[in-house]
C-alpha cells in the first residue's frame, strides 16, 4: 500500500470533489479541520506520508488487501461483500430504546456492548444546528442522544480520531460506508506507529445509498422554520418520491428530485451500500419501517448480535430470500456505477497521478460487466 | 590611506550596526575627513540585514554607495552578513573583521534553511579574501557587561588593523558626546579590547 | 546639534537632520507631517525641539491635512514645513493644487523624501512630476550641506516668489550622512495673524482662495518664470568640467554624487563634465542652453523616470538653433534604467560604454564565486513579525476562519507593518495590497458585487493609524452602500512601521505632548457599522469571532482586534509569560504536528531543533506573548505568567 501525505489528499480528493466528509483526516494533526460537514485544510503540511492519506477512503484504498485482513479473502464481486449471515432485526424490549422513526437496531446493539463491556466507548452522531457532529459516549444511558436519520454528510471519523486520542481502546464505532471504510483502515496501523492495538471493538455499518451536502441541507431545512422544533424527516420507502419533514407545526413534502440536487459530487463515486468493512451492517427493510435488516459479517459481530438477541435487546426473524433481492440488486447497481465513474476518471489501480481504490483486475471487470438494475 | 577608503558595516537589525557606523564616522570627521555614510536600514526591526556604506576621504565627499567590488574593510556584526557583503562588493585585497556570533534568519530558527559552521564560514570567506579576522566580539561584550558593547569591540578591531586614521582620542571624544559620563570607561575599555583581539595592524 | 550655535562647526549629519537643521536656521515655526519612511526623522527631530525653539510641530491625521496644517502656518505669516513620503503628495495633491493657485504668504517648503527602488516602500513613485503638474519650483538637494542650505533657502524663495516651494529628498540623501557646515539659528518667535479684509485680488492682504482662476493662473505662472530667472544664477546650479566637455552630464540630487564617483573612478573628469541642477523645476533656461551648446553627447542621470531628461530635450529641441543637434543618453534610450535607485555602477557603465572606457567592479569570476558561495552559505534573511506582534496571531486567526468558512473569502489588505501578511510570516492571507486604506475601498467594491455571482466573503485589513488616515472614507463608502463586508482594524495602538509615532488615537502628540484620544470603536458604530471587538492573542476566540461575523452577519461589518505593538514602549522588555516546551510531549515533525509552531507559525522565539525537529524557546527573542501555547495542538507549550 502506497502512503502519500497530505499534498494529494489536498489535490486529489478535497480539490477534486471525492471528499466524502467523514472526519477521517480530522483530529490526527492540526492541519485538518471539519466545519459545517465540509472538510478543510489549513495552512499546508510537507510530511510526505501521513495518517491522513493512509485513512482516507478515497486514497489508495486496497479492496482485497482490507478484505484479506478482516475476512481472511479477497474482495469479492458479490452484492454484499463478505459476510455470516443476514437477519431482520428490531430492538426488543430489553434496549428500553425509543428511536422515533427506526427499529432501534442499532442504539440496541451499542447499548449492549457498553452494558456487556464489550466496549468502553461508542462514537455516535448527533444534530447540532441542523449539522452532525460526532461525539464519544461511555455511559449506555447516552446512546439516545444520537439522533435518527440525518442524511447529510457528518464527519463521524473525527469522532473516533477523538476517542483514541483520550485514550479509549475498545471504542465502538457506528458509520456510514464511507466512515467505516476510514476505520477500517485505521484499524490496520498503516503507519506502523509502535505500540499500536486495534481500538476499534465493535464496528457497526450503516447502509447508505447517498448523503446530502450538510451545508445546503441545512439551509433548506432552516427556510422551513426553526430547525429545532423538527419532529420528524424520513423519506417514505417507494413508491413515494419525497422527503417529509414535521416542523413544530407544519408539515412539508419536498420531492425527492429537489432533494437529490443537494448530494455531493463525492457520493457518485461511492460503490458500497451496505458498509461491507463493518462487523455487523445495519439499515432499512424497505417495506418494514419497524425492521431493519442487519448483515453480521464478523465472528465477533456474531458473537454480540448473537447474545444481544439472547439477552432480549434485540428482536429477529429469519429473512426470506426474495426481501433481500431489492437490496443486492441496489447495492450491485451502486457498485457497478461507483467503480464504473472511478475507472472512467482512471482513479482506480492508477499507476500514475491520484488512486481512489486499488483491487484485482478481475474482479472489477465482472462488477462492471454485470446485469444492470435499474436505478 | 586610500582614498576614497571604502568601509562597510554589515550586521542584522538591533545590533547596532547605524550606531557603530555613526561612531566611526564621527571620529574621521573630527580627524578632517569627509565622511558619506549611506545606510539601509528600511527591514531592520523585521529580521532583514542591515548594511553601512562608509565612504573617508580628504578631498571631497563621495557618493552613499560603494561601487560594487570595491571595498576595502569590511565590519560584520554578524558573521554570514560577512559572506553576503563580499558577494557585493568583495574583492581579494578586502579586509573583514567579522563577529563570530551568529544571529539566525527566521528560516534557520524555523529549520527550513541551514546555517553554516564557522569553519565552513572561514573557508567560504578565505576562498574570496586573503584576510579575515574573526573574532568573538559579543562574548567579550557580556564579559564586559552588556552584549550591546560588541558594535564597540568591532569598532575597536577596525582601528587596530591599522588601515584608518583613527586616533583613539578622537573615538573617545566621539563617545563621551554619545553615553552618560559613567559609560565613557566601559565603552573605552571595549574599544581597546577590539583593537587587542583583532591582532597585529595589517602589513602592507 | 539641532540647536547648537556653533556657526561655522562642521558635523557629521544624517540628511533628514540636515533638512530640520536648514528649517530652523531659516526660523520655521510650524511643522506638520504624516510618517513614512524615509521622510520620519525630520518631523521628529523637529518635535524633539519644538518646545525649546517654539515650535508648533505635529503628525496630522493623514498627508492632506498636513499640508493644510502647515498652509494654515503660512497663511499667518508663520514659515512653515510640511513633509511626507512620495505617495504622500498623491494625497496630499488635490489641497495642493488649489494651494499653489492661492499662493502662501509666510515661507512654506513642502518635502516629500522619495525612495526609488522601493526600499522601505511598496511603489517607487516620483514626486517631481508634482512639481510640474502644480507648477511650482522643485529644489534637489545633491548632497547634505545643500540638503541643509537649500531647505534654508527654500524658505526665503517662497516667500519671495508667495508660492509653495517643493524641495525634494531621497533616500540615499534622507538616510545618509555626510559632513554638514552649520548656518545661525534663527530664534525669533513671530506673531501669528491672518489677514483677510484687503482687496479680493490682493495676495498678502486679501481672502486666500483660488478664485477669480484665469488671474490666479496667470499670476501663479508668473511666480513660476521669475523662479526661472533667479535659478539662472542659483549656487545651486553649477558646472565641473572642461569647457567644451565630449560627455556634459546632466544631473541632480544624488545621482550627483554617483555621477562625479563615476567620472573620478574612470579617470575622466578630464573629458566630461557635470552640469549639477539644484533647481530642477522649472529649469533655468539660460544655463541650460549655454551649457548644451557646448556638448554634443549629453547623459542625464536622474532617479528613477526621466524627469529632467524629458524637460531638458524639449528645451533643447526649443533652442536647437542655438544649441545645435545633441545625442541624449538617458533613459529613454536605455543607457540607465527608469527603474530602481541608481548607484555609481549604472554610471560608471553608462560613461565607459559611451566614451568607450572598459571598466572591471568585480572580475567576473570573482563575482561567480561570491553568487554560490553567497547562496549557498548565507541563508536568506525573509522579513517576519517581530516576536510577539499581535499581528502573527491575528493573521493566525484570520487565514483560520476563513479556511473554515470554505467559501474562498480573502483578505485587501493595504500599507503597514500588517502588508508583510503578504508572505509566509503572515501565512500569505492579503491577497490585494495597495495604497493607505485601499484595501477597504477594495473590499467595498468586492462587496457589491454578489449580482454577478461572487460569492467569496470580502475581508479587509487596516491599522489603526491608517484607519484615521484614509480608512474612514472607505468605510463610510462600505457604510452607505450598504457593502457586504468585514473590515478587520489591526489596532496595535500607534504608527508601528515608522517608529511608533503617535497618532488620533493616541492620547499624545509629536511632542510627547498629552492630546485628547479619538475612539476607533466610536467612530465605527457611529458610522453605522455593527462593530465588534476582539483581543487576538485569544486565538481560539478570535478564530470563532471572524467566522461568526463572516458566516452569520451580512453587510458592513468592523471587528477591532485590540492588542498593543511588542514594540511600544509600554510592552518592550516586559514578558507577561514564561514559555517553555515539554520536550516529552512536543511532537516535532512527526505525523500529527510536522512542527507546526516552527514551520508554520515561524515565530522567531520559536526555535527548531535540528536534531529532533522538536520546539524550543529562545529566552531572549521571545516577547512573552504566550500564543505559540494556544496553537500548539499538543499542549507541549507551557506558559505561566510572570510575577510582577
Amino acid at each position: 500500500m502506497q502512503v502519500k501525505g497530505s499534498k494529494e489528499i489536498r489535490a486529489g480528493v478535497l480539490d477534486s470533489g471525492l471528499c466524502t466528509g467523514c472526519g477521517a483526516c480530522v483530529s490526527l494533526c492540526p492541519y485538518y479541520a471539519t466545519h459545517k460537514g465540509k472538510t478543510v485544510m489549513h495552512f499546508s503540511c510537507t510530511r510526505e506520508e501521513g495518517r491522513c492519506h493512509a485513512h482516507c477512503p478515497r486514497a489508495e484504498v486496497n479492496l482485497d488487501r482490507i478484505s484479506s485482513q478482516f475476512f481472511g479473502e479477497e474482495y469479492s464481486a458479490s452484492p454484499f461483500g463478505s459476510y455470516i449471515n443476514i437477519h431482520s432485526a428490531r430492538a426488543g424490549d430489553k434496549a428500553g430504546v425509543s428511536g422515533f422513526q427506526t427499529a432501534g437496531t442499532v442504539s440496541a446493539l451499542i447499548k449492549f456492548a457498553l452494558e456487556k463491556g464489550y466496549i468502553d466507548s461508542a462514537v455516535l452522531t448527533k444534530n447540532e444546528e441542523g449539522f452532525g457532529v460526532p461525539f464519544v459516549i461511555d455511559n449506555p444511558g447516552d446512546v439516545e442522544k444520537a439522533s435518527g436519520s440525518r442524511y447529510s454528510v457528518s464527519p463521524t471519523v473525527k469522532g473516533v480520531n477523538d476517542a483514541i486520542n483520550s485514550g479509549r481502546r475498545k471504542i465502538g464505532a457506528v458509520g456510514t460506508p464511507c466512515q467505516t471504510l476510514a476505520v477500517a483502515q485505521l484499524r490496520g496501523n498503516p503507519l506502523k506507529q509502535e505500540g499500536f492495538t486495534d481500538p476499534i471493538a465493535l464496528s457497526i455499518g450503516l447502509f447508505c445509498t447517498w448523503a446530502l451536502t450538510a451545508s445546503d441541507f441545512t439551509a433548506l431545512m432552516k427556510s422551513m422554520g426553526d430547525i429545532s422544533t423538527i419532529r420528524k424527516l424520513d423519506i417514505p420507502p417507494p413508491p413515494a418520491s419525497s422527503m417529509e419533514i414535521e416542523t413544530g407545526n407544519k408539515s412539508y413534502i419536498i420531492p425527492l428530485d429537489d432533494i437529490r440536487k443537494l448530494i455531493p459530487e463525492a457520493c457518485s463515486y461511492c460503490h458500497d451500500m451496505t458498509a461491507e468493512f463493518a462487523d455487523i451492517s445495519v439499515g432499512v427493510y424497505e417495506g418494514k419501517t419497524k425492521q431493519n435488516i442487519a448483515i453480521i459479517r464478523t465472528e465477533r459481530g456474531r458473537k454480540i448480535f448473537e447474545e444481544a438477541v439472547n439477552a432480549g435487546y434485540l428482536e429477529t426473524e429469519k429473512i426470506p430470500e426474495e426481501a433481500i433481492a431489492p437490496l443486492a440488486a441496489a447495492s450491485m447497481n451502486k457498485k457497478k456505477k461507483g467503480l464504473g465513474k472511478l475507472a472512467g476518471a482512471n482513479l482506480i489501480n492508477s499507476e500514475t497521478g491520484h488512486t481512489v481504490i486499488r483491487m484485482k483486475k478481475s474482479t472489477l471487470e465482472s462488477i462492471l460487466k454485470g446485469g444492470a438494475s435499474c436505478c | 590611506m586610500i582614498d576614497p577608503f571604502n568601509i562597510i558595516i554589515t550586521g542584522v537589525g538591533g545590533q547596532g550596526n547605524v550606531l557603530a557606523a555613526r561612531m566611526l564616522g564621527n571620529t574621521l570627521a573630527k580627524a578632517g575627513y569627509y565622511v558619506t555614510i549611506g545606510e539601509t536600514f528600511g527591514a531592520s526591526q523585521r529580521g532583514g540585514s542591515v548594511m553601512s556604506h562608509l565612504r573617508i576621504s580628504k578631498e571631497s565627499a563621495w557618493s552613499p554607495q560603494i561601487p560594487k567590488g570595491k571595498a576595502h574593510l569590511i565590519i560584520a556584526l554578524e558573521p554570514v552578513e560577512s559572506l553576503r557583503v563580499l558577494a557585493a562588493y568583495g574583492n581579494r585585497d578586502v579586509k573583514i573583521v567579522s563577529n563570530t556570533r551568529p544571529i539566525y534568519p527566521v528560516g534557520v530558527i524555523c529549520g527550513d534553511l541551514a546555517y553554516p559552521s564557522l569553519p565552513d564560514l572561514n573557508s567560504a570567506v578565505a576562498q574570496l579574501c586573503d584576510d579575515a579576522r574573526f573574532i568573538n566580539a559579543t562574548e567579550e561584550a557580556v564579559a564586559l557587561g552588556h552584549p550591546i558593547l560588541s558594535n564597540v569591540i568591532m569598532v575597536g578591531a577596525a582601528a587596530g588593523l591599522g588601515l584608518l586614521p583613527i586616533d583613539d582620542e578622537a573615538f573617545k571624544s566621539v563617545i563621551s558626546e554619545n553615553v552618560p559620563e559613567s559609560k565613557i570607561e566601559i565603552n573605552m575599555k571595549a574599544y581597546r579590547k577590539g583593537k587587542e583581539m583583532v591582532g597585529d595592524p595589517v602589513k602592507f | 546639534m539641532l540647536l547648537s550655535k556653533s556657526e561655522g562647526k562642521e558635523f557629521l549629519l544624517m540628511g533628514n537632520q540636515a533638512i530640520a537643521r536648514g528649517a530652523l536656521e531659516a526660523g520655521v515655526s510650524v511643522a506638520a507631517g504624516y510618517p513614512g519612511t524615509p521622510s520620519s526623522e525630520i518631523i521628529e527631530n523637529l518635535a524633539s525641539v519644538a518646545p525649546e525653539a517654539d515650535l508648533y510641530v505635529e503628525w496630522s491625521v493623514n498627508e492632506k491635512v498636513s499640508l493644510e496644517v502647515a498652509a494654515a502656518g503660512s497663511f499667518a505669516g508663520l514659515r512653515s514645513l510640511c513633509v511626507m513620503k512620495q505617495n504622500g503628495v498623491n494625497v496630499a495633491s488635490d489641497f495642493l493644487l488649489h494651494l499653489v493657485l492661492s499662493g502662501t504668504r509666510g515661507g512654506m517648503v513642502l518635502i516629500p523624501c522619495d525612495d526609488p527602488g522601493a526600499i522601505s516602500s511598496v511603489n517607487e513613485g516620483e514626486s517631481r512630476y508634482f512639481a510640474r503638474l502644480m507648477e511650482i519650483p522643485l529644489l534637489e538637494p545633491g548632497d547634505f550641506q545643500e540638503a541643509k542650505d537649500m531647505t534654508k533657502w527654500a524658505f526665503s524663495l517662497s516667500e519671495e516668489l508667495g508660492n509653495v516651494v517643493m524641495l525634494r529628498s531621497v533616500t540615499r540623501l534622507s538616510h545618509a550622512s555626510g559632513n554638514v557646515k552649520l548656518g545661525a539659528l534663527n530664534r525669533t518667535k513671530p506673531a501669528a495673524k491672518f489677514n483677510f479684509s484687503g482687496n479680493l485680488l490682493d495676495a498678502k492682504t486679501g481672502p486666500v482662495i483660488t478664485a477669480p482662476v484665469p488671474f490666479r493662473h496667470t499670476q501663479q505662472q508668473g511666480k513660476l518664470k521669475k523662479a526661472a530667472a533667479l535659478f539662472e544664477t542659483s549656487p545651486f546650479n553649477r558646472y565641473e568640467g572642461p569647457e567644451n566637455p565630449e560627455l556634459l552630464i546632466i544631473t541632480s540630487s544624488a545621482c550627483y554624487l554617483y555621477s562625479r564617483e563615476a567620472l573620478r573612478v574612470l579617470d575622466t573628469e578630464k573629458r566630461a563634465g557635470i552640469l549639477k541642477l539644484g533647481t530642477t523645476w522649472p529649469l533655468p533656461p539660460e544655463l541650460l542652453k549655454k551649457h548644451l551648446a557646448a556638448a554634443e553627447k549629453v547623459l542625464i542621470v536622474e532617479e528613477v523616470l526621466p524627469f529632467l531628461e524629458e524637460n531638458i530635450k524639449i528645451l533643447a529641441m526649443e533652442n536647437i538653433d542655438s544649441i545645435g543637434k545633441i545625442k541624449f543618453f538617458g533613459k529613454n534610450d536605455g543607457t540607465l534604467p527608469s527603474v530602481n535607485e541608481m548607484n555609481p555602477d549604472y554610471v560608471i557603465k553608462a560613461i565607459s560604454s559611451i566614451l568607450n572606457i572598459p571598466y572591471t567592479g568585480m572580475p567576473e569570476e570573482y563575482e561567480k564565486s561570491g553568487q554560490i558561495l553567497s547562496f549557498t552559505k548565507s541563508p536568506n534573511r525573509e522579513l517576519t513579525f517581530c516576536p510577539g506582534c499581535p499581528h502573527r496571531a491575528s493573521y493566525w486567526s484570520i487565514n483560520r476562519a476563513l479556511t473554515l468558512n470554505g467559501e474562498n473569502g480573502f483578505v485587501c489588505g493595504d500599507i503597514g507593518c500588517y502588508t508583510m501578511a503578504i508572505l509566509p510570516a503572515g501565512f500569505g492571507t492579503i491577497k490585494t495590497a495597495h495604497s493607505m486604506g485601499s484595501g477597504t475601498g477594495v473590499a467595498s467594491g468586492f462587496g457589491k458585487l454578489k449580482s454577478f455571482g461572487m460569492n467569496q466573503p470580502v475581508v479587509s485589513v487596516c491599522g489603526d493609524s491608517t484607519f484615521f488616515h484614509a480608512g474612514m472614507p472607505a468605510l463610510v463608502n462600505a457604510v452607505h452602500n450598504n457593502s457586504d463586508m468585514l473590515l478587520v482594524i489591526l489596532d496595535n495602538s500607534g504608527t508601528a512601521m515608522t517608529g511608533f509615532q503617535p497618532h488620533p488615537g493616541i492620547p499624545s502628540g509629536a511632542a510627547g505632548n498629552e492630546l485628547p484620544s479619538v475612539d476607533i470603536e466610536g467612530i465605527c458604530r457611529s458610522i453605522g457599522a455593527k462593530t465588534f471587538t476582539a483581543d487576538p492573542f485569544n486565538v481560539a476566540e478570535t478564530e470563532k469571532k471572524v467566522l461568526e461575523i463572516i458566516e452569520n452577519e451580512r453587510g458592513p461589518r468592523v471587528l477591532i482586534m485590540r492588542q498593543g505593538c511588542a514594540l511600544s514602549p509600554e510592552k518592550k522588555g516586559k514578558k507577561k509569560y514564561n514559555v517553555s516546551v515539554d520536550s516529552n510531549i512536543c511532537k516535532g515533525s512527526d505525523c500529527g504536528c510536522n512542527r507546526l509552531c516552527t514551520r508554520v507559525f515561524r515565530c522567531p522565539g520559536l526555535v527548531c531543533d535540528s536534531a529532533t525537529g522538536k520546539a524550543m524557546i529562545d529566552e531572549i527573542i521571545c516577547a512573552g506573548c504566550g500564543v505559540c501555547a494556544d496553537i500548539c495542538p499538543s499542549g507541549a507549550i507551557k506558559r505561566s505568567e510572570v510575577a510582577l
